[in-house]
């Protein structure tokens, strides 16, 4: 430490240096993400003797993209230090509207989109307020929107069924070829734009230091709310593409994105106390997760266990992130 | 001297403003120029950092208003700012996780294509802002959480400055700066003055004071007391104190000649170099230096907080290993850190409970723990130390600082440690509670405490102290005997740049 | 009043929670007489205690401002633990007893580790060993299919749940039990004194000598304790252990806890308020299923009532 550096310029710290000490996070992410795909062509290779081809890639994208949607959304608000329990909720209720309202033909299907979008939207619009406005934890609130959404959900699609137009299906996720991954490629720059935009750097002034963004000027409760709309918007785009997917709708499928929404945003570097961190990891982490599942699979391991090692690995995955992370930020620059 | 204009730039109006039941401000007023430099000077506590965050439009008075240019202004962070007002806090505002770039260009980021933010320019634009002030060392691809406090409270000088402020309100912007960086700062001030800026600054060095300040308020406890043109040291110091500086302190008594109960040899930690010390029963041993140059490291390694990485602590001959809060405790060493809310009391509970935590084990029988004897020892010690507190059930977080700071000393007395180190104890603490903490700690001397003491105010360690050594960079500089000590001559130890770096 | 006023915060949130717990057992009167019947308020008391039970470990844990994710699966492990280790036979009673308790101590206690010693978010530490306890469970039993998983517990066990003692029944006496060892453990020990200083500001606990470490991993160990008890007491009460009968225990443990005036980010509450927020929650759905209404009304009626109690008192400034 050189309290006291004098007038004279310093060498600085290399540029790629801060680069890498900067966006550790995300190096680690996509680090891990291409040992998966390694991972997943070798185990792939050795079990199928041949390498993995158009289906498996289109079925590992198709079968991603809800999460990378629910993740990306829990990540807006993950970095203002808060957390978002009704994702899953938002899912349900996107899934079973689709499920309910888009009738045969692809007009009416994404008329009806532009609706569930906005009821996304909207489910995220209350839990803004009652975070920003009512003062109330982030982690309460959301935990009370999840009990109201995933009511609301049941409400609207009892039993599971309905019926999604198949050329919906084949908009969204189609199945002959990998066409979703480019709704992938336009949320991710979707969210560089958003990074660029007033909102983006205010929502990264939150969740460095709220009380410091406050006394800087930054606008809390509007920034937070447009956290929590995008998230909400984005749960229920990771609905859409999971009825699609599924052709019909369930109100209840969608509640595991609550949690493996979290582990998506957590692998993908995005710390969870605020500020640090991006959707291009979120959306890296959504991809590693729904990998590691076909890595399960093609290996045989008994899907009982499933759960078994992805706890596992997520535990290891963070404690060796830290080691790394922690030893690359205090190597002298 | 500008005259001075008929109009105020800003001023307020017999402010007041309490906090929880403490009065911070007692009908204050202050009027600033166009044009000049206005100190505030007073003690920690005075009100000062309180007059700055209700003229800065932070905090709303309870009574008294501010003007600028003789309208009645409006409080609020949105306001402040199109009043022209930029301010420099205590505490930084500045993002941890975000460069130093983006700090500096918050909410003015340059824009590129699409009207998006530019990011990859920002660096550029940050250092060519950054040298037209002069500063050339700090790069601005760096994270803040990164950089050296020094740095960090230039990066938020320079901040404020670049908004080219009407009204500049500094609140010790000096507090972790070396001499040639304050030399830096006066510069800007001036060339802000000229420009016609009206400007606030609070400092606790008087040298600083006298060189920038076109006009002196002084503050004690909570409203100005005098507003002068020039004034003298000492003249000022009694104005503050209320009291001549001789009768703050208590007598000093000769420094004793007993064997050494601590000896640290060669101990290091993180920005310390390898230390000697030594320190006996009976003795107030000063630590003095400016900010940032391994007090703290010196103070918790020795409290285990964490410990050092190397070197050697011997407790009466005896090797000492300490490698938690735990170990010094057990061993008779009590720390009060300076920051006594974040490291010290537990504000939202009881008196009774911060002051016992450390002793439980001794106050409790199978794990619960016997009230009885608990509520003796607190309202013994409330007693003993004058806590001046309805009930030991209030929480600790509604008392005045200075109580607080008695609650948390009395904590490290029950545990009936001999070895305290005190850091900065009395920082943020009012004049009358400060002089009860000197006499404490002259009186827990003479009773065979040894006592090692850190103070940020040099005038503290020059009059309480039986032996002060200097550090900077780390290492001691100069060791210091107590008798006929002067702050001056402690401070100029700390700020002698030849000695190492020339 | 005045009294009242001048009551802490936190002592308040208690009273707040109790009352209302009596107004929705006056609700439920009103909307269905009988319902304050001594059979229903025992019945919906009973139910109420495992909620409660778990509810506590969730308390200790949310007191040092973690949380413990890994309570359903904790509890069902605790569960088919009891079940396949006495194969429903009461001289293994004992015996199964204990290996489900200490697997919910141990399982608690790694949790505390990871959090204490490794640093990791809790978030992530216990939702991480969910799945691992999920996968476990379900690995090791084939999916509930072996042939020890059908065992119903020892009649012991299943009279725990059911039986009473001077007309009270014996879940009920347990959790009274409970109540008061973690009320006192709380309020007059020097766990309780260490675990609200943690709570409230830990970088000055460590610094006043308390062991955060070791305070850390025993709270989430009882956090695993109660999870597991929770699950032999469900088990009895239902005869078998079932696949996911611990999910419903995640969220309604945190929300009895945060609705009976604990504060989230730690330090603030007791646990005389939780129990009452379990008590509310549970007679919440009884007066909702006294109505007939149907699963979505309940859930929808779940989230709006937790977060009107939030807004109505969780806001309330500190003193």
């Amino acid at each position: 430490m050189q309290p006291d550096t004098t007038a004279d310029a310093l060498p600085r710290g290399n540029r790629l240096g801060h680069l890498i000490a900067q966006n550790i996070g995300l190096i680690l992410a996509g680090a891990i993400l291409l040992i998966a795909i390694v991972g997943f062509i070798v185990i792939y290779g050795i079990e199928q003797q041949r390498l993995p081809g158009n289906f498996e890639l289109t079925s590992t994208v198709n079968s991603a993209v809800p999460l990378v949607f629910a993740a990306v959304g829990q990540c807006f608000v993950v970095l203002t230090k808060g957390i978002d329990l009704s994702v899953g909720g938002v899912v349900d209720l996107a899934n079973a509207m689709a499920a309910v309202t888009m009738g045969k033909s692809l007009a009416s299907a994404l008329g009806w989109s532009v609706v569930i979008l906005l009821v996304g939207a909207a489910c995220g619009l209350v839990n803004g307020l009652l975070v920003a406005l009512g003062r109330l934890q982030p982690i309460v609130v959301t935990l009370g929107t999840l009990s109201i959404y995933q009511g609301l959900a049941i409400r609207v699609l009892p039993e599971p069924g309905g019926m999604i137009p198949p050329a919906f299906t084949n908009f969204l996720v189609n199945p002959n070829a990998p066409y979703a991954l480019i709704f992938i490629v336009v949320l991710a720059l979707a969210w560089s734009a958003f990074r660029r935009s007033r909102a983006g750097v205010d929502l990264y002034a939150i969740g460095n230091d709220e009380a410091a963004a406050r006394a800087l000027g930054v606008n809390i409760l509007r920034t937070k709310i447009i956290a929590y709309m995008l998230d909400g918007t984005l749960a229920a785009a990771a609905g859409l593409f999971l009825a699609a997917s599924a052709t019909a709708g369930d109100a209840t499928t969608g509640n595991s994105y609550t949690l493996s929404s979290i582990v998506a945003v957590v692998l993908g570097g995005v710390s969870l106390f605020g500020g640090r961190g991006s959707a291009i990891g979120a959306i890296a982490g959504a991809l590693i997760t729904t990998l590691i599942v076909n890595i399960l699979f093609f290996g045989h391991v008994n899907p009982l266990f499933q759960s078994f090692y992805e706890g596992v690995f997520l535990l290891i995955a963070v404690v060796v992130g830290g080691v790394i992370g922690g030893t690359i930020r205090r190597r002298p620059k | 001297m500008p005259a001075v204009p008929a109009v105020a730039a800003i001023a307020a109006q017999s402010v007041s403003k309490s906090f929880g039941g403490v009065k911070a401000l007692v009908g204050a007023s202050i009027a600033i120029s166009p044009g000049s430099v206005h100190a505030l000077v007073g003690e920690n506590g005075a009100g000062k950092s309180t007059l700055i965050k209700i003229l800065g439009g932070r905090i709303t008075p309870d009574a008294g208003g501010v003007t600028i240019e003789g309208e009645p202004a409006h409080s609020g962070i949105a306001a402040s700012r199109r009043y022209g007002i930029g301010t420099v806090f205590q505490e930084l505002t500045l993002l941890p996780f975000m460069t130093v770039a983006e700090n500096l260009l918050l909410g003015r980021e340059p824009r590129g294509r699409f009207g998006l933010i530019d990011r990859a320019a920002m660096p550029e634009v940050a250092e060519r802002e950054l040298a037209a002030l002069g500063i050339t060392h700090i790069d601005p691809r760096a994270l803040t959480a990164d950089i050296a406090l020094a740095e960090r409270q230039i990066i938020e000088i320079a901040r404020v400055i670049l908004a080219k402020p009407r009204i500049l309100l500094l609140d010790e912007p000096t507090s972790a700066l070396v001499e040639r960086e304050v030399a830096w700062l006066f510069g800007q001030i001036r060339a802000l003055r000229d420009g016609g800026t009206a400007i606030v600054f609070t400092s606790h060095r008087w040298g600083e004071i006298a060189a920038v300040a076109d006009r002196i308020t002084i503050f004690r406890n909570g409203t100005d007391v005098g507003c002068f043109d020039t004034i003298g040291e000492d003249e000022a110091i009694t104005l503050m104190t209320g009291r001549q500086l001789e009768a703050l302190f208590p007598v000093r008594t000769p420094a004793p000649d007993n064997p050494p109960v601590l000896t640290l040899r060669g101990v290091a930690g993180e920005g310390i170099a390898p230390l000697d010390l030594a320190l006996s029963p009976g003795e107030i041993l000063g630590i003095g230096g400016l900010a940032g140059h391994g007090h703290r490291s010196l103070f918790f390694g020795l409290f285990g907080a964490p410990g050092f990485s190397q070197g050697e602590i011997k407790q009466n001959g005896r090797t000492l290993r300490i490698r938690s809060p735990r170990d010094a405790i057990r061993a008779g060493i009590a720390l009060v850190p300076e920051d006594r809310k974040s490291e010290g009391l537990f504000l939202p509970l009881k008196i009774r409970d911060n002051l016992t935590l450390p002793i439980l084990a001794r106050l409790s029988q199978f794990g619960a723990i016997r009230r009885g004897a608990e509520r003796a020892l607190v309202d013994d010690t409330i007693a003993q130390l004058a806590i001046r507190t309805p009930s030991p059930a209030q929480p600790v977080g509604v008392l005045s600082g200075g109580n607080q700071q008695k609650v948390l000393l009395g904590r490290w007395l029950l545990t009936k440690a001999r070895i305290l180190l005190l850091y900065d104890v009395t920082r943020g603490v009012d004049v009358a509670t400060k002089h009860e903490i000197y006499d404490l700690v002259a009186k827990l001397a003479r009773e065979g405490y040894a006592i090692l003491f850190y103070s940020s105010d040099a005038e503290e360690l020059a009059h309480l102290c039986h032996r002060v050594l200097v550090m900077r960079r780390g290492a001691f500089v100069a060791d210091l005997p107590g008798v006929g000590l002067t702050a001056e001559a402690i401070v100029s130890a700390a700020m002698r740049e030849s000695a190492h770096a020339a | 009043m005045n009294g009242f006023r001048s009551m802490a915060a936190e002592s308040r949130r208690v009273v707040y929670a109790i009352a209302a717990a009596v107004a929705l057992f006056l609700l439920g009167q009103a909307v269905h007489p009988g319902f304050l019947g001594l059979a229903s308020v025992e019945s919906i008391l009973v139910i109420a205690s495992f909620v409660g039970l778990v509810a506590a470990g969730q308390c200790f844990v949310i007191l040092i401002g973690g949380i413990d994710l890994s309570v359903p699966w904790v509890l069902n492990a605790g569960a088919i633990v009891l079940t396949t280790t006495s194969l429903g036979l009461e001289s293994r009673a004992p015996i199964a007893i204990v290996a489900a308790l200490v697997m919910g101590v141990v399982i608690g206690a790694i949790n505390g580790a990871g959090v204490a010693i490794f640093g990791i978010p809790a978030v992530v530490m216990t939702l991480a060993m969910n799945g691992i306890i999920e996968g476990l469970v379900l690995g090791f039993t084939g999916g509930f299919t072996c042939s020890a998983c059908s065992s119903y517990a020892p009649p012991f066990v299943q009279a725990l749940a059911h039986d009473s003692l001077f007309g009270i029944p014996d879940a009920l006496l347990l959790w009274l039990v409970v109540i008061v060892l973690v009320t006192l453990a709380l309020n007059i020990t020097r766990f309780g004194r260490a675990t609200y200083a943690l709570g409230n500001n830990p970088r000055a606990a460590v610094l006043a000598g308390i062991d955060a470490r070791g305070m850390t991993i025993m709270l989430y160990a009882a956090s695993g304790f109660f999870a597991a008890l929770a699950g032999i007491l469900l088990v009895g009460f239902g005869g078998q252990a079932s696949l996911g009968m611990g999910d419903p225990y995640l969220f309604t443990s945190i929300a009895a806890v945060v609705i009976g005036g604990v504060n989230i980010l730690g330090g603030r509450g007791h646990y005389l308020g939780v129990a009452a927020g379990a008590i509310s929650l549970t007679v919440l759905v009884s007066v909702l299923l006294a109505l007939n209404m149907p699963d979505y009304v309940r859930s929808i009626a779940y989230g709006v009532v937790i977060l009107g109690l939030l807004l109505a008192y969780g806001r309330e400034r500190e003193t």
